[in-house]
């Protein structure tokens, strides 16, 4: 053999072997792309909460405590309850008992998955189509006043209740699609909800800390200081959108449903408390 | 509908003759500025409370005249000493001539 032979097969080989160990990169490449790499928290979960009460204290709980202007929501809330409308001459309690008596602890398993529409179900979602299905009514407008004293009443009913939401089997994928979109970077800032809510938590962004994810989804609908309002979870959503210039989705779309599931999952354990009171 | 002008006033459960007792009011108003501008590019016009009577029995035992630097849904604490049972009445005026009024019976034993 040639000595230009001996350098084309030595070639031959260099780039089978090459080939090979590309195609094995790209199959582990594939395998792992389902999985999100979790981001861990900069800093430990007690050096987040003395920094938290370093900044905030006691203050909003405390303004809470003194009067919560959602409770005025509330007692709207409940008078709905049992107002009767629709083509079938029946209202909520008509089929729940008078004070709700049939929905306490209902909530804290919401939002779950439900097979008749094969997608992740809330607690707002769940109401309207009670009403177009049972009550014969027309469907409330998301956050309407109405329609959040609606909620916010439902929800109080299983207050002190821990949170219990459930990502075993069909919910499973809506919870991944809700995961991914949290660790997605959006907007033109390109943002991701985890940068700031799990890796940076605890960290101040210019006057605010950022908060950590556990205590997102336990007190909606709150009362917020910068609304002078009530607002859902959803509507908080809309906000984080618009902060990192990101066009925000309309309310009980699929996408802000799974990532109300996904953020429902990290606070559970933690007891309902609505209205909640927040800054 | 989200109304303004409601109005909620907490008192302790149990009064001692003679006691000093912290009266806490809530009540919902938007306390919109003057200053601000809507969506449409335009002003929204001033509606805050102006005006904040208390009475105890026919007493008038205060009086505040509040600006537009108030936040919305006002709450505020002021302390009563009990010495006879009457009504404590609230009474808000906003600068768009609404009169919003609560009284809480104060029965001390």
């Amino acid at each position: 053999m040639s000595r230009l032979g001996r350098v084309l097969v030595m070639l031959v080989c260099a780039f089978g072997a090459l080939t090979a160990g590309a195609w094995r990169y790209a199959l582990a490449a594939d395998e792992a792309a389902p999985q999100i790499k979790e981001y861990k928290p900069n800093i430990s979960a007690r050096e987040y909460e003395k920094r938290y009460n370093a900044v905030y204290g006691k203050y909003t709980e405390q303004m809470a405590e003194e009067g919560n202007p959602a409770d005025f929501m509330l007692d709207d809330g409940k008078d709905l309850f049992s107002k009767v409308e629709g083509s079938a001459g029946k209202s909520c309690a008509s089929c729940h008992g008078a004070n709700g008596e049939k929905l306490k602890g209902a909530a804290a398993g919401f939002p779950k998955y439900d097979p008749a529409t094969k997608g992740i179900n809330t607690v707002a979602l769940q109401i309207n189509r009670c009403r177009e299905d049972h009550m014969g009514a027309a469907p409330l407008k998301y956050e309407s006043y109405d329609q959040l004293a609606l909620d916010l009443y439902v929800k109080s009913l299983s207050n002190g209740v821990p949170i219990k939401v459930s990502i075993d089997g069909p919910a499973r994928p809506f919870y991944e699609a809700g995961k991914a979109y949290y660790y997605k970077r959006h907007g033109q800032f390109n943002f991701s909800c985890a940068l700031c809510h799990v890796k940076y938590s605890g960290h101040m962004m210019r006057a605010n800390l950022l908060s950590n994810n556990r205590h997102h989804a336990d007190h909606w609908p709150s009362y917020r200081l910068k609304w002078a309002g009530t607002g859902s979870l959803q509507r908080r959503f809309r906000g984080c959108n618009k902060n990192v210039r990101q066009k925000p989705l309309p309310f009980e779309c699929e996408t802000y449903r799974d990532l109300q599931l996904y953020l429902t999952y990290q606070a559970n354990g933690l007891p309902i408390q609505v209205p909640g009171f927040k800054m | 509908m989200p109304a303004v002008g409601r109005i909620k006033i907490r008192v302790p459960h149990s009064i001692a003759r003679g006691q000093v007792i912290p009266v806490e009011v809530l009540v919902t108003h938007p306390m919109e500025t003057g200053l601000r501008k809507g969506k449409d590019g335009k002003v929204i016009p001033a509606y805050f409370i102006n005006n904040v009577d208390i009475y105890y029995g026919s007493d008038r035992i205060t009086h505040c005249d509040w600006t537009i630097a108030v936040s919305a849904n006002p709450f505020m604490t002021f302390y009563v000493k009990a010495e006879k049972a009457a009504p404590i009445k609230i009474v808000y005026k906003d600068n768009k001539g609404g009169v919003y009024e609560q009284a809480v019976q104060i029965n001390p034993s």
